[in-house]
């Protein structure tokens, strides 16, 4: 499935975005626009950026100038919680889970509505924990849902990261990382989680390394180099940039 | 076999419930119990303080225990509590009662631009943060005469009449202090179960990762505090009623705030009793300290080796160290025993 192909206000799109840190510009006006209903990848040589220009877009980190819009509203400089609220949800490169939580405690966590009354709810109530348990099931670790965290392996702790992120329900999923570390078979059964959830109608942006994954996975290719986009398209042609060359063989 | 698996989860919470409904009844006739069986006016006043201490305890930990902030100043908001309640009574001629409320209540109030300042920051600069704020409250009542009565102290006005004799006067304020710690525990037990707790207790995991997921984190930790605030205030004003003087150097000291942390510590932080737990041991220690040797500094130095064995052999707490032994011990379903074959069978299952 191809969504809304190519219409750039459409998902997470980005004008003029800078970032420094001291003297080094790790995102220097970068803009770029992330199709709605698509598997985007963002790739790119070590220190290019994409890690700090996924703070930025989530609002961990604030940007120096420039926008990010999302859905064609301005969420700039915006709070985490706002932007998670307004649809964006998100993984950490070395896995973030919360470790001396119940596997299902975890999933409880994302439930955060609006209104106080709700929020005073009883957490474990039926209608959440049944979803988080269908969601658990789906990533395949429902049967840990009373173990603790941080005494699950790291491949079931990527997909219980995974399963915390979807709890939220959101429009648009970026992952940072999701085969770091994991073994062989773990990648493709995230490989097609995520294929799953797009066809779905969730859109993806997924910072990677493993080039065999995002050529595989993706339909929109972004790639970045001392923070700023220098290619864009589908893999295919990406692959064949002499500027994208250049930028991992560092010739 | 998942069937198998399956049983042996639900039985187990079972007996743990049961286990749990004894344990409290047992508590709560103990403590409705105490004064009757306390052989003379000492002990029973010795229960008083040490039943302070679990208020006070209890309410540090509804922001200590859910947030991971650690407040070393929260004798801040037990002094101010008293000194509101008793300048209530003796400014405006409030009733004692209402005076005690409303005390909390201005204290919830100031608790909340502090909250706003000081949860900025995280680890130990919000430790050191919490310790500046009880220092400059003690200050301020420690210089104003003309309106807390400065370093003379502040004698307080009892709110029972002169024909309620002293142990007369222990009981109730025991019975007045279970209460209140009865309301604390309450107050904890519900966040706990709330998606409002669910929030706080991610924030102590990871305060990032908890607003990455939606969590309003700021506002979540200023409710904390201020839930907090507003019981340690109450625990500060029912004790002030109870002994009867108020002096800044007391009630505003880091020794206080620690005596808060390290109970909880001691019981364990995540667990509903822990605080109540910390507070008998340590609370009853410091007691017996003081009437062994007096005025000596001496258990200070037990305090701290109590704390620095706590630390060392259970960093999680009492509570939690025994009940984790005790899961061990009854063999509870761990990961290891989920073969990969029923892995297997289970996905094929739900793939179905």
């Amino acid at each position: 499935m191809t969504g809304t192909t190519g219409s750039p206000t459409g998902s997470v799109t980005t004008r003029d975005l800078t970032k420094s840190f001291g003297g080094v510009r790790a995102i220097d006006g970068a803009s770029v626009a992330f199709h709605e209903g698509e598997i985007n990848a963002l790739i790119g040589p070590n220190g290019s950026g994409k890690t700090t220009f996924f703070n930025c877009v989530t609002g961990m980190i604030r940007p120096d100038s420039g926008t990010v819009t999302y859905q064609g509203r301005d969420v700039t400089g915006l709070p985490p919680h706002r932007i998670a609220r307004s649809g964006i949800g998100r993984s950490f490169q070395l896995c973030r889970i919360f470790p001396r939580l119940t596997v299902l405690e975890n999933m409880l966590v994302a439930v955060q509505p609006h209104g106080l009354l709700q929020r005073l709810r009883g957490s474990r109530n039926p209608a959440d924990v049944g979803r988080a348990r269908e969601l658990l099931a789906r990533v395949g670790i429902d049967h840990l849902e009373h173990a603790e965290a941080r005494d699950i392996s790291y491949g079931q702790q990527k997909l219980l990261e995974l399963a915390g992120v979807l709890m939220g329900d959101p429009r648009t999923i970026m992952l940072d990382e999701p085969a770091g570390g994991v073994n062989p078979a773990l990648v493709d059964r995230i490989a097609d989680l995520v294929r799953e959830l797009n066809a779905e109608g969730r859109t993806f942006i997924i910072v990677e390394h493993n080039m065999e994954l995002v050529m595989g996975l993706s339909d929109h290719v972004v790639v970045f180099d001392r923070g700023r986009p220098i290619a864009q398209g589908a893999p295919a042609v990406v692959q064949d940039d002499p500027l994208v060359l250049e930028a991992y063989l560092g010739v | 076999m998942p069937n198998g698996s399956s049983n042996v989860r639900t039985s187990r919470p079972t007996a743990v419930r049961a286990a749990r409904t004894v344990a409290l009844l047992a508590l709560v006739a103990l403590i409705v119990l105490f004064p009757s069986l306390a052989p003379d006016p000492f002990i029973l006043s010795v229960g008083v303080v040490i039943l302070s201490y679990a208020v006070l305890a209890t309410s540090w930990n509804l922001v200590g225990g859910f947030t991971g902030y650690i407040s070393l100043g929260h004798a801040a908001y037990s002094g101010l509590g008293g000194y509101a309640t008793a300048l209530l009574i003796l400014r405006t001629g409030m009733d004692p009662w209402l005076a005690l409320i409303a005390g909390g209540l201005i204290v919830a109030v100031i608790a909340v631009p502090v909250g706003i300042a000081s949860l900025r920051v995280r680890g130990a600069s919000f430790v050191i943060a919490s310790i500046a704020l009880v220092l400059i409250v003690q200050l301020v009542f420690q210089s104003w005469h003309t309106f807390t009565g400065g370093s003379n102290g502040l004698r307080v006005p009892r709110p029972f009449g002169t024909e309620v004799l002293r142990p007369e006067q222990h009981e109730r304020f025991f019975y007045l202090h279970a209460v209140l710690l009865a309301l604390a525990l309450l107050t904890w037990w519900l966040i706990e179960r709330s998606r409002l707790g669910a929030g706080l207790k991610a924030i102590r995991e990871d305060e990032d990762k908890a607003q990455a997921l939606g969590v309003p984190t700021f506002a979540y930790k200023l409710t904390a505090l201020v839930v907090s605030a507003f019981f340690t205030a109450l625990g500060g004003g029912l004790y002030a009623l109870w002994f009867g003087y108020l002096d800044p150097i007391f009630q505003f000291s880091i020794l206080i705030g620690s005596y808060m942390v390290l109970m909880s510590l001691l019981g364990g932080v995540r667990s509903l009793f822990g605080p109540l737990l910390g507070a008998v041991v340590v609370g009853y220690a410091v007691e017996v300290f003081k009437s062994q040797y007096g005025d000596t500094q001496l258990h200070l130095v037990a305090t701290g080796v109590l704390l620095g064995l706590v630390v060392l052999f259970m960093p999680d707490g009492v509570i939690p160290a025994l009940t984790s032994a005790l899961n061990r011990r009854r063999g509870a379903a761990s990961i290891r025993e989920v073969s990969a074959e029923e892995l297997a069978n289970q996905r094929e299952e739900t793939a179905r």
